[in-house]
């Protein structure tokens, strides 16, 4: 049976008495994320569903707070109506949710320049391993209240808390955006990616594509986007028209690119002395063990 | 042997100061008002010496303090009879990696010493705090500092890809933002010194803009200027600075030694950098001409060439400076509201400053909604003292109920304590103590800091010992 919290408060019973209990949880987003369910099998599914949808949007501060639950296709509608986007835009596409997004600490093309997802999350709600509400950061684009319990539970895999909220940093959708295909045979395409990431006009994103990836759509080569003012923008398509033979591409190449990604596993940490921190963090927050357990341990 | 005997032992006899006399050089941070003495003041000249430093208090049980050049402003850096911990003598860089663009650095190294290191290879370290000619990349770490140019290029914690950390209990881990595991270096930025000791940092170097353009525009009210900042933003436009001065700061500016032709008469000033790729910079240029001219703006300058723009960027830099010469004393404030709430904000600020008869300097980073209210007076004066308290707490009241925060950039140290529960609840502050446990269960290394103590539950340790030979090292 499936566990649907209808509120925080009610989320929060749930896992304290599953912390009494020693009853093993597994946190469940949109339950677009298979691998998960393979590592935490023998655990009772939590769904998170119910905190979904827009809390908070002022478009002139370029900041948003949305439940976890709500999908990144929601996200980008509704930012979309205001000429705004989030970058997150992680690999696996549109239809997981924000809140896993942050979980998990999923990049995806926009990352290199427009930053990863601990650099857009600015504040959070959770309920830790033993019930405890924690909302930690804020929804203000500069903040350095308290010790960083926003950070920590970026990326820790849903093992230290269920989120519940995200505030996330905004940007205005640029004046000109282009997408650019550059037909390169492997190595030459990982050098121009290197030279594009590091000129003064860098694109938005820059990424290799195998023809076999993307189901026959492009060629092999570099998937570009350029963004910025036209004149920026201009100027970027000169340049990659002298690298290559450049050809115009459908910007929805990006999503079926990102839909194509092979899925991100979480990693242990290497050296032994960070796996004991990583140990002694887990029990602060999630002392009897009963979230996502398997994950990350 | 005395704890002080066998610091020297380690660090040698100039370098540790235990008389009264030579600790009160270290009474203070940047922040006046404070005054804590600590016990014994330790300048170790390598990390293997800082090491030894650490190892030796754990085994000693003795409470300790980092310090960089103690110019925090939150009190962050005192040490109430704990032992000091000065890392300014490491201030080696140690390489500078200009094809991987990041440079592997000492804590003590000082902030613009590494732009300067960097400027051969056409780099810089982008965090820039207005005291960057003082401040050590080690406090702006453990600060998580931003600057005048974070709105485009983000602050500290941005920029730390990995660091090589003692933690209290003497042992080495490596914390890097490549490693799996949690975010375990995330967690340690902007840790206020509370989780260990920074031993060595390894960060990210910015490419220098190829053309630099500084904007100064003057509003006659303070309410144009502040919907300007805004409008800028909304319009695309992601400036390298966006940073206001009002009327009060631009008057002790111009009346000062660091007088930068600013029109006194106006109610507020925007100074505005665009920079990066010459092409299409001119645009975003004429964009903020624009906007703000059609937000009411009387004049826009722009300038262009270094001499010019060093000059109208003189006053922001020396503006705490300026305000310094209009009373003996100055309280220096820090926080954050949501961008569209600064015109309300600021009229707000007004009033309690009226309400109060205190003086309210506000210069700002406008365009991160990051303010600093600063307000100069006379401590000796109690009744003006008292006022000056009042109005504080009001303003940060102010910025609480508008969805802001208690602090941008400046840190939560001793002065900010007061504030944590209006902003966090007690169960989120506890999950802050009880992270700052992991790194530091037996709460030796800045006591007392950032979180109220009584919100910190007494627990037992999952493993901690106190020999300091709990855990392996990284090394
Ligand atoms: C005029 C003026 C302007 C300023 N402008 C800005 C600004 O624009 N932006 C901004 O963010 N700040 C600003 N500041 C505040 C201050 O400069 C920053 O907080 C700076 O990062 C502090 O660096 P420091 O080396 O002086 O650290 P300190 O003041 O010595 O220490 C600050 C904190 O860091 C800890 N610490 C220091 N070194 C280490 C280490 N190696 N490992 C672990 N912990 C350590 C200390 O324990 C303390 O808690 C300003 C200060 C002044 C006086």
């Amino acid at each position: 049976m499936t566990l649907r919290p209808d509120s925080v408060a009610e989320l929060a019973a749930f896992i304290s008495d599953a912390a009494s209990a020693r009853r093993a949880l597994r946190l469940v987003g949109r339950g677009t994320w298979l691998d998960a369910d393979e590592a935490v099998r023998d655990a009772e599914p939590l769904a998170l569903t119910a905190f979904d949808g827009v809390i908070e949007y002022e478009p002139g501060d370029l900041t948003i707070t949305v439940g976890a639950a709500t999908t990144l296709a929601e996200l980008d509608a509704v930012t979309a109506a205001h000429h705004q986007w989030c970058p997150l835009a992680p690999w696996g596409g549109d239809t997981g949710s924000v809140g896993a997004t942050i979980s998990t600490a999923t990049s995806g093309p926009f990352s290199h320049a427009l930053g990863l997802p601990r650099d857009l999350v600015l504040g959070l709600e959770c309920v830790d391993g033993t019930g405890k509400v924690l909302r930690p950061g804020g929804r203000v684009v500069k903040n350095v209240a308290g010790f960083d319990l926003v950070r920590l539970m970026t990326g820790a895999w849903g093992t230290l808390g269920a989120i519940t909220r995200v505030s996330l940093r905004l940007r205005a959708r640029p004046a000109a955006d282009e997408t650019w295909h550059l037909p390169l045979d492997a190595t030459r395409a990982d050098e121009v990616q290197q030279e594009l990431r590091r000129s003064m006009t860098p694109p938005i994103a820059c990424e290799l594509v195998r023809e076999d990836q993307l189901s026959g759509a492009i060629a092999d080569g570099l998937l570009v986007r350029l963004a910025g003012n036209a004149a920026v923008v201009a100027a970027g398509r000169a340049d990659l028209q002298r690298r290559a033979d450049a050809r115009a591409a459908d910007g929805a190449l990006w999503t079926t690119l990102r839909e194509h990604a092979p899925s991100r596993v979480p990693r242990r940490p290497r050296s032994p002395a960070v796996q004991a921190l990583n140990r002694e963090v887990k029990h602060a927050f999630d002392p009897a063990g009963v979230l996502n357990p398997g994950i990350l341990q | 042997m005395s704890l002080a005997a066998s610091l020297r032992a380690i660090v040698g006899d100039t370098h540790v100061l235990d008389r009264p006399a030579e600790l009160l050089v270290y009474e203070s941070d940047g922040l006046p008002g404070y005054q804590r003495t600590p016990s014994v003041a330790v300048f170790p000249g390598t990390a293997d010496e800082a090491l030894a430093v650490v190892r030796t208090l754990a085994r000693a049980g003795v409470p300790f303090v980092p310090r960089g050049a103690g110019t925090g402003l939150s009190g962050g850096a005192l040490a109430d009879g704990a032992v000091l911990l000065g890392l300014n003598r490491l201030k080696r860089i140690i390489a500078i990696d200009p094809v991987r663009r990041v440079a592997r650095v000492e804590p003590g190294v000082v902030n613009v010493t590494l732009t300067k290191a960097a400027t051969p290879f056409g780099l810089h370290y982008a965090p820039d705090p207005s005291s960057q000619t003082a401040c050590t990349i080690g406090g702006n770490l453990a600060e998580n500092a931003g600057g005048p140019h974070c709105l485009k290029y983000g602050v500290t914690l941005n920029h730390v890809v990995a660091a090589k950390v003692a933690l209290p209990d003497g042992t080495v881990v490596e914390l890097d933002s490549d490693d799996g595991g949690y975010d375990l270096l995330g967690a340690f930025v902007g840790s206020e010194g509370c989780f260990g000791v920074a031993l060595e940092l390894t960060v990210k170097l910015t490419p220098n803009p190829e053309r630099i353009v500084t904007l100064l525009a003057d509003f006659t009210s303070i309410d144009d200027a502040a919907q300007t900042v805004s409008a800028i933003i909304a319009a695309g436009i992601l400036p390298a600075a966006l940073e206001m001065m009002d009327q009060a700061t631009v008057g002790a500016v111009e009346a000062s030694i660091y007088a930068a032709g600013y029109p006194t008469d106006a109610a507020a000033v925007l100074l505005v950098e665009v920079d990066g790729a010459t092409v299409g910079l001119d645009d975003d240029v004429q964009g903020v001409d624009g906007i703000c001219r059609a937000h009411g703006a009387r004049d826009v300058r722009i300038a262009t060439e270094p001499a010019a723009r060093a000059r109208l960027w003189q006053g922001r830099k020396k503006a705490f400076g300026a305000m310094g010469r209009l009373a003996p004393h100055l309280v220096v404030q820090d926080a954050v509201v949501p961008r569209t709430k600064l015109p309300a904000l600021l009229a707000r600020i007004a009033a309690i400053g009226d309400e109060n008869q205190v003086r309210v300097c506000n210069v700002f980073h406008a365009g991160d909604g990051n303010l600093h209210p600063n307000i100069p007076y006379n401590a000796n004066d109690r009744d003006e003292a008292a006022r000056v308290h009042v109005a504080m707490r009001q303003i940060m009241q102010a910025c609480i109920d508008a969805g802001g925060t208690i602090t941008g950039e400046h840190g939560v140290g001793l002065d900010k304590l007061p504030y944590m529960d209006a902003l966090f609840t007690p169960d989120t502050l506890d999950g802050m103590c009880r992270l700052r446990d992991v790194f530091d269960p037996l709460r030796r290394a800045n006591p007392g800091k950032v979180v109220p103590v009584r919100y910190c539950r007494e627990r037992r340790p999952a493993t901690a010992t106190t020999d300091g030979g709990r855990r392996t090292d990284d090394r």
